[in-house]
């Protein structure tokens, strides 16, 4: 629509339309407007007028004749000078606006016509009349201004033929009629349009081929087809014109309700050993006890899931747990469930348990002996801050000030209920582990025979011994063997040596003498197992099983087809230059029985340096000195004692040192080449039972006697033990040994029980102190 | 039987209040303390050992816990655990 001006033609009365989206704004044009204005200085008919007058054309509106002045500042006077400014339709009085609008019937005839009627409280109602009326006013639009009077009287005789309800605008619009004038009606209005913006209701933007695509020619050629259709579109027979109407049919409402989507929050963790778990699990075979065996027997992935999903319930810390696993476990069970019972006796019987309940027994033990195997270890005996010392044990540790004299402190014992009541015979430590002691036990007197006891101890568990192995008969002496750390040989009273292998539980008794024909017939006093420096294959050093028996024999063994067999070292002759001693005469008159011959040997041990030499204790209280291989006739025999040899044992740090023990209650120490022994000593008129050296000192050895333990200093003394320790009242302290690594000696006694004391206070020095000892033995042999 | 004996011989040592033991579900199936201080100690050592393991196997999947002891004022709880079950000692070295 464009706009008309029409300036140049009518000065007088100009009514600027412009678009009004929803605004209204029509200025009133000049002061004309308002001088002739009792027709159309009504401009401002109250904005709610405007605004159905707007809404019903758009912006595509022909305002005639509407001077409108902006709603707030415009005040309205007519020609007397009366403020004739239309109220807000919905406020006024009905009685004021109905005389304005009287009065300006004439401006509403055009589109804004019926905006007249609007002015009155019944504003609502001019809606579809505006509608019809701006309809026709948009026809009129395209007419030129001349016709302008023409349509004004179209729409005034449209509006008589309306029907409208309201009487009171009919009358007004009666009252209206008369100020139209011919004069007026013959007005040229001029009508200015201007053009609103373009609304597009359908826009398809085309699309754009390039040329060089591969449907560039399909493309093209539907183009062509298309022009070529529409050139031929007019006229053509194939098209014709028609319209159509959709028909909306009627819609219809349905309810659908679909099922409540049930929520469930599941979580899970993943961790690393459970991945791990999950793929290692199908390689190996499950061969557990039945709980398990039940769940493998489904698919992998349900055991799989099932059992990471059991872990991740119980990775979880709610207390459900428990509830939540057994249901599970529910589920996959083939069986009805296993109640405690049948768990517990499933538990009971195995492997791993009884592995549990071993390291569960040593640390509740390690808590118990806490400070004495500290001790034991030369350890700083930590005080637990938890626990009240007691007052006398703080005094016990302050010793480091004021020197004290060399004692001993008894750390523990080993002892339990089985020992309880045997006597300790012999005790060996063994030989890869020096912590694992073996300790026999076995009546040394014949008048009560109970079979044999070994008993290794460890002193991770001192109440109770790692393995316990029944002999048959009572056990006189044992030794552990080199080459095969766990092999124990066990000599016993009634000439039979077994060798146990302690490694297992089930005690393995790996070979027995039993069946032997050259075996032992007298109880076998001691046992031993060398290593001999003679070793064709360099790796391994041989190693050879002695032992001396109270038949004189010395045999050394080896095992062949299951079996021991021995072959005789040596057979102890009595000698017969013994005509100082009592006996002499009878041993030459019973030369010549074999039996009675031979005189029982209590004791051996070989040579450290030299395995083919070695000492051996008889009965009569000579000392002979042999070697392996000469079988025929002593080396050496050693004059002194005139009761059994209880004990010789070589000097680990000097060689050619050795003491003996006897029954004469005294103890020699000898050099190699004296026939006479260099040292002697005696303390006690009891007999001594058992002597060792220590192996840390040279100076130091520690002997046992009924009725006590002696530890010597030949450093300090010569005379006289250092340290002395009463054995229990009603007890007899029967063997003794040194640990190998700590100041400690064991003590056996005829309780069963192996008593472990610590040695304090020794003044021993760093070094071995050998030359010390040489230096004695030099000052005693030169006098 | 072995274990019968071991199990005695734990019972009666110096200072140990209490021996439970626990399968794998943590319910107790067998135990020298009273009922409720069972079944606490049952059900607060299954998570415990549960997060231990957990602990030991995230390190390195291929180790696994085979001990655990928890050193507290009044005494000292010990845990073995094992696949299916565990084995719990309280005891009161001071005793």
């Amino acid at each position: 629509m464009s706009s008309v001006a029409k300036e140049e033609r009518q000065k007088r009365r100009t009514l600027v339309l412009r678009p009004s989206s929803r605004t209204i704004n029509v200025s009133v044009s000049g002061i004309h407007g308002v001088n002739q204005s009792t027709r159309y200085s009504n401009g401002v008919v109250g904005s709610p007028s405007r605004k159905s007058f707007s809404l019903g054309g758009g912006s595509k509106l022909l305002e005639k004749s509407v001077v409108q002045t902006p709603r707030q500042a415009a005040r309205v006077f007519d020609e007397e000078g009366n403020d004739v400014t239309p109220q807000v339709l919905y406020q006024a009085d009905p009685a004021a606006v109905q005389a304005k609008a009287s009065r300006f019937f004439m401006d509403e005839i055009s589109a804004g016509g019926s905006a007249s009627d609007q002015t009155t409280t019944t504003g609502s109602f001019t809606m579809p009349f505006s509608r019809s009326l701006l309809g026709s006013s948009r026809i009129s639009s395209q007419s030129t201004i001349e016709s302008l009077n023409e349509e004004i009287e179209d729409t005034f005789s449209k509006r008589d033929g309306m029907s409208i309800n309201i009487p009171d605008v009919q009358g007004k619009r009666d009252a209206m009629k008369e100020l139209v004038t011919e004069d007026m009606l013959k007005e040229v209005i001029e009508v200015y349009i201007s053009e609103t913006d373009s609304i597009s209701l359908l826009d398809i933007p085309s699309t754009f081929v390039s040329v060089d695509a591969h449907d560039a020619e399909a493309i093209i050629e539907r183009n062509n087809q298309y022009a070529e259709v529409c050139r031929n579109r007019m006229g053509n027979d194939k098209y014709v014109d028609r319209s159509m109407q959709t028909l909306n049919g009627e819609a219809k409402n349905k309810q659908v309700q679909s099922d409540s989507i049930v929520m469930v929050d599941t979580a899970a963790t993943v961790t690393a050993w459970d991945m791990y778990d999950t793929y290692i699990s199908p390689e190996q075979d499950e061969t557990v006890c039945v709980p398990q065996a039940e769940r493998a027997d489904y698919p992998e992935v349900a055991v799989d899931t099932s059992r990471g999903a059991e872990k991740n319930m119980s990775v979880g810390s709610s207390t459900s747990t428990g509830s939540v696993a057994s249901s599970l476990k529910e589920q996959e069970a083939l069986g009805n469930g296993l109640n405690a019972e049948s768990e517990l006796q499933l538990i009971m019987l195995s492997e791993k348990f009884q592995h549990l309940l071993l390291v569960t027994e040593r640390s509740i033990l390690g808590n118990v002996f806490q400070p004495k195997l500290a001790a034991y270890r030369e350890l700083p005996i930590l005080e637990d801050s938890d626990i009240p010392m007691k007052p006398g044990t703080v005094e016990q540790r302050e010793d480091t000030e004021s020197p004290r004299p060399p004692a001993v402190e008894c750390l523990w014992a080993f002892s339990c209920e089985l020992s309880r009541g045997r006597s300790v015979s012999s005790m060996a430590w063994n030989k890869k582990y020096p912590d694992l002691l073996a300790v026999g036990y076995g009546e040394l007197d014949s008048s009560n025979q109970k079979p044999g006891l070994v008993c290794c101890w460890s002193h991770k568990n001192p109440t109770w011994p790692e393995r316990v192995i029944y002999c048959d008969s009572a056990v006189t002496s044992l030794d552990f063997s080199f080459n095969n750390p766990s092999q124990l040989a066990v000599g016993m009273q009634d000439g039979s040596l077994v060798i146990y292998n302690v490694q297992s539980r089930n005690q393995l008794c790996v070979v027995s003498s039993s069946e032997c024909t050259n075996k032992h017939l007298a109880p076998v006093w001691q046992i031993r197992w060398t290593q001999q420096d003679l070793s064709l294959t360099g790796e391994e050093k041989l190693e050879a099983l002695y032992t001396v028996a109270a038949d004189g024999k010395i045999c050394k063994w080896f095992i062949c087809n299951n079996g021991l067999d021995c072959i005789e070292l040596m057979k102890l002759k009595k000698i017969h230059n013994t005509k100082k001693k009592a006996g002499g005469n009878k041993t030459e008159k019973k030369t010549e029985s074999v039996l009675s011959a031979l005189s029982p040997g209590l004791c051996f041990d070989f040579h450290p340096r030299d395995s083919s030499i070695y000492l051996v204790g008889t009965w009569e209280g000579l000392i002979h000195k042999c070697s392996s291989s000469n079988s025929q006739q002593f080396l050496e025999t050693y004059r002194k004692h005139f009761c059994p040899v209880n004990c010789i044992i070589w000097c680990p740090l000097i060689p050619d040192v050795f003491l003996s023990c006897s029954s004469d209650w005294t103890i020699q120490l000898w050099k190699q080449d004296h026939l006479n022994p260099v040292l002697g000593f005696s303390s006690t008129q009891k007999a001594v039972c058992d002597i060792k050296w220590s192996p840390k000192c040279a100076t130091v050895f520690g002997a046992v006697n009924e009725g006590q333990l002696e530890i010597w200093d030949l450093n300090s003394s010569i005379l006289d033990p250092v340290i002395v320790q009463p054995a229990a009242p009603g007890v007899k302290m029967t063997s003794l040994l040194f640990a190998t690594q700590t100041d400690c000696v064991l003590v056996g006694d005829s309780d069963g029980q192996v008593t472990v004391y610590q040695l304090k206070n020794l003044s021993v020095g760093k070094n071995s102190q050998v030359d010390i000892l040489e230096d004695i033995i030099r000052s005693a042999a030169s006098r | 039987m072995l274990i019968e004996e071991t199990l005695k011989r734990i019972q009666s040592q110096k200072g140990v209040q209490g021996i439970i033991i626990v399968n794998s579900e943590g319910i107790p199936i067998k135990t020298t303390l009273d009922n409720s201080s069972t079944v606490q100690y049952a059900g607060l050592i299954h998570q415990l050992v549960m997060k231990a393991r957990s602990t030991v196997r995230d390190i390195d999947p291929q180790n696994d816990l085979t001990f655990l002891r928890v050193r507290s004022k009044k005494n000292e709880i010990m845990i073995a655990p094992d696949k299916d079950y565990f084995l719990i000692v309280i005891q009161n070295p001071s005793d």
